[in-house]
């Protein structure tokens, strides 16, 4: 019954479509270069970046190495729980960063319910959507994402791209190398929600706080000049 | 869902006389507006965008079979089971036979329009499932048994206070005060999470199937489509054969639009892209993913006049502009889609007997065309419907014979203007001392709610020629005094747009601006059956 369906729409679909050769239909789609992006709030991609995360409602904070960001972590999980817990998918990333130097290290794997801190290694950060970009799988379960109160996200300044479009050149890249992963999640924001009233709200399902740690080698007044253009 | 599209002027009627209600339409129209104003004057290059969104949605649809085709071939290359509806029944049988050969009770469900079309949830319920909704404003009106008023929105008819007594009725949590709307959030993520946590199957849309390599785009601000993805052990996408696009570029050139369009954001927070099932190595997501794509007429009107309307990217726009939606709200409109965009769809998907009144429940006002950012021209769908109805004798007999008398005589220019001159000097006279008419003859319409300005005693066309003669005469007498000032407004969004580049099929023509005439033949999908 199913097969017939598909027939069926099938043959709808061809009596109202061009039926044309796949090669020419390659040739007619339009490039992609012909769609704008939004524009970029600084020239410098650290800056514009930072202010776009601003303005997505999350906090940030900048540091020049593994040593600074793994201090950042143990600071920022301490100020909000007074513990030093939290957990990180399997990524050869986070693993080698030096945790004992911070007195912390995470459990590695997929959270828990009613575990409150989650940290992630971003993929890529988008600077026009001000946007971390996460791949599922073993290094970056998707609940770490979801299921927390307190997601982190590190992001490594030479993983910073200007626009959607140079993500996705980024991405096949990846992609071509170790085939598709499951996922993609764009994250640009805490959760949050207007369904009531239109009043925006924050910490609807997902995580309550979005907390994005950039590191490597920044220009010293990236993260001022982005909280004076994002007017945080 | 039941349709009472055929009663929409008892449902307009009713919506209006509700106060409360009104109000809280009235500010939505006025905010929602300057949201998306204000998020495209930021972005800057809509009309640029919107081109290209346009030309790559047309041609997806020029070639849906051969990408339809691709789709489904990477779909299953990454371990999704494809399946194909013709109709909403159809569909629903198939994400029943999914629950029931994993003996699921528990789903979580997403937020998706495509399931309000088909009457899923009921369905699913009927055979002793337990479906839960947990996009915040589709839980608040299952709560509540109502239906979505706004396919963005969907409980944004309720007051916080309505929603704070539902809340206290539907949740056995003891004494607490819910007085903020931060509180109703609050505790509907403290009761959604459990389900989240124990749901079998989850079930969720998606706003874009990418052809190229099969992934399937989610947005979302709330996060609950996500964990409708991730956490149950079977996922279910519900959509229909429209959304499909080329590349992954193509889905996110096209959220641009589609975000700040719908809510101002000028991004959502979460944006995802799904391929299929857990990989070897993964330590979560499902263990099975369906994909199942609902035709549901689409394919019909891919083959009628009215194929535009498949560009439509579900944002919510059109309604926002509305001045009718803002009046009446969503609910009077009677089925799943509300709005300008509701009023073609309606009509299309189920028939143009059931809904009527629907095409006409418009101002002509141009709005919607403006700023939908498919380019879909709303209006002259609208009209072209409207015009439908009038040849297939479903319009009144008296709207019909008043429409053919007045273009006979439009079609007289000397006559009309001349009768015209003199209805106007008449009604000028009458109308002198007072300035204004509280009640006209066959016109009870309009002044049974306001009152009707008094003419000035010429019609235009007799001031535009007095004008005309006037300025020949004063450049005839001087040296370069009566040079003309009339050009076109290059603000005019209708007059920049241009289809220079598209490869149109047959019967899709230019058109100049959104109420001019189409350059075509109204000739339409003959069955409505």
């Amino acid at each position: 019954m199913n097969n017939s369906a598909r027939s069926e729409i099938f043959a709808r679909l061809r009596h109202a479509c061009q039926s044309a050769e796949a090669e020419n239909i390659q040739r007619a789609l339009p490039p992609t270069d012909s769609a704008p992006g939004a524009p970029l709030p600084s020239d410098d991609l650290a800056t514009a970046f930072l202010t776009n995360v601003l303005k997505n409602q999350g906090t940030v904070e900048c540091v020049a190495n593994r040593s600074a960001a793994v201090k950042a972590l143990a600071d920022y999980v301490y100020r909000h729980f007074r513990s030093h817990r939290l957990v990180a998918g399997n990524d050869a990333n986070l693993a080698a960063m030096p945790w004992r130097e911070a007195g912390v290290l995470p459990r590695f794997g997929a959270i828990e319910p009613g575990e409150p801190v989650a940290l992630s290694y971003a993929l890529l950060g988008i600077a026009e959507t001000g946007a971390t970009a996460l791949q599922t799988g073993k290094a970056n379960p998707a609940v770490n994402n979801f299921l927390s109160e307190h997601h982190l996200v590190l992001v490594d300044s030479s993983r910073l791209v200007a626009t959607m479009e140079q993500a996705w050149a980024r991405i096949r890249q990846e992609m071509n190398k170790s085939g598709r992963p499951r996922g993609y999640n764009f994250i640009a924001g805490p959760s949050s929600t207007g369904d009531i009233e239109g009043q925006l709200v924050y910490g609807a399902h997902g995580p309550r706080n979005w907390h994005v740690i950039l590191m490597g080698d920044i220009a010293a007044t990236a993260l001022e000049d982005a909280r004076a253009l994002a007017g945080k | 869902m039941k349709q009472t599209s055929d009663t929409f002027l008892e449902n307009a009627s009713a919506a209006l006389a509700d106060s409360g209600k009104s109000q809280r339409r009235d500010l939505l129209a006025l905010f929602s507006p300057l949201m998306r104003d204000a998020a495209m004057g930021s972005f800057g290059q809509f009309e640029e965008l919107r081109d290209h969104v346009r030309q790559v949605r047309q041609h997806s649809l020029d070639h849906l079979d051969h990408y339809l085709a691709q789709f489904e071939q990477q779909a299953a290359e990454n371990g999704n089971r494809v399946h194909f509806a013709s109709d909403g029944d159809a569909m629903n049988s198939i994400v029943l036979d999914i629950c029931q050969e994993h003996r699921a009770q528990r789903i979580a469900k997403g937020k998706s329009m495509v399931t309000e079309e088909t009457g899923l949830n009921d369905y699913l319920q009927r055979a002793g499932l337990s479906v839960m909704e947990t996009d915040l404003g589709e839980y608040i009106i299952q709560q509540a048994g109502e239906t979505p008023s706004h396919i963005v929105g969907p409980a944004l008819h309720k007051s916080a206070a309505e929603v704070r007594e539902l809340f206290l009725s539907r949740h056995d949590l003891g004494e607490r005060d819910l007085g903020e709307i931060a509180d109703l959030v609050g505790e509907a993520r403290l009761v959604l999470r459990e389900h989240f946590l124990k749901a079998e199957v989850g079930i969720i849309g998606s706003n874009a199937l990418v052809a190229e390599n099969g992934y399937s785009m989610l947005v979302t601000n709330e996060g609950n489509g996500d964990l409708c993805a991730n956490l149950p052990k079977v996922l279910i996408i519900c959509t229909t054969l429209d959304r499909i696009l080329p590349r992954l570029e193509d889905a996110t050139a096209m959220l641009r639009l589609l975000v700040r369009s719908a809510t101002g954001q000028p991004q959502t927070c979460y944006t995802s892209f799904y391929s299929g099932p857990r990989r070897e190595l993964d330590t979560d997501g499902p263990l099975e993913t369906h994909i199942v794509l609902l035709d549901n007429r689409r394919s019909e009107i891919l083959a009628s006049d009215y194929r535009e309307m498949l560009q439509c990217i579900r944002c919510g726009a059109c309604l926002n502009h509305c001045p009718i939606y803002a009046g009446v709200g969503g609910h009077a409109y009677g089925w799943v889609y509300p709005g300008p965009m509701g009023s073609i769809l309606t009509p299309l998907l189920t028939s143009l007997e059931q809904s009527t009144d629907l095409p006409n429940a418009c101002t002509s006002c141009g709005r919607c065309g403006e700023v939908c950012p498919a380019g879909i021209p709303l209006p002259d769908l609208l009209r072209d419907l409207r015009h439908e109805e009038s040849e297939r004798k479903l319009s009144p007999t008296r709207w019909r014979w008043g429409l053919k008398m007045h273009a006979w005589l439009a079609r007289q220019p000397r006559l009309y203007h001349a009768l015209t001159a003199v209805g106007i000097f008449g009604m000028h006279l009458l109308g002198r001392r007072r300035g204004r008419f509280a009640s006209l003859p066959m016109a009870a319409g309009w002044t049974s709610q306001r009152d009707f300005p008094a003419p000035q005693g010429k019609t235009f066309m007799q001031q535009y020629s007095a004008l005309q003669r006037q300025q020949q005469a004063a450049a005839d007498a001087g040296k370069r005094g009566g040079r003309s000032t009339r050009r076109p407004d290059p603000r005019r969004p209708g007059t920049r747009r241009q289809d220079a580049t598209r490869k149109a099929p047959a019967g899709t023509g230019k058109r100049a601006h959104p109420g001019g005439p189409r350059g075509k033949k109204p000739r339409r999908r003959t069955g409505d059956e």
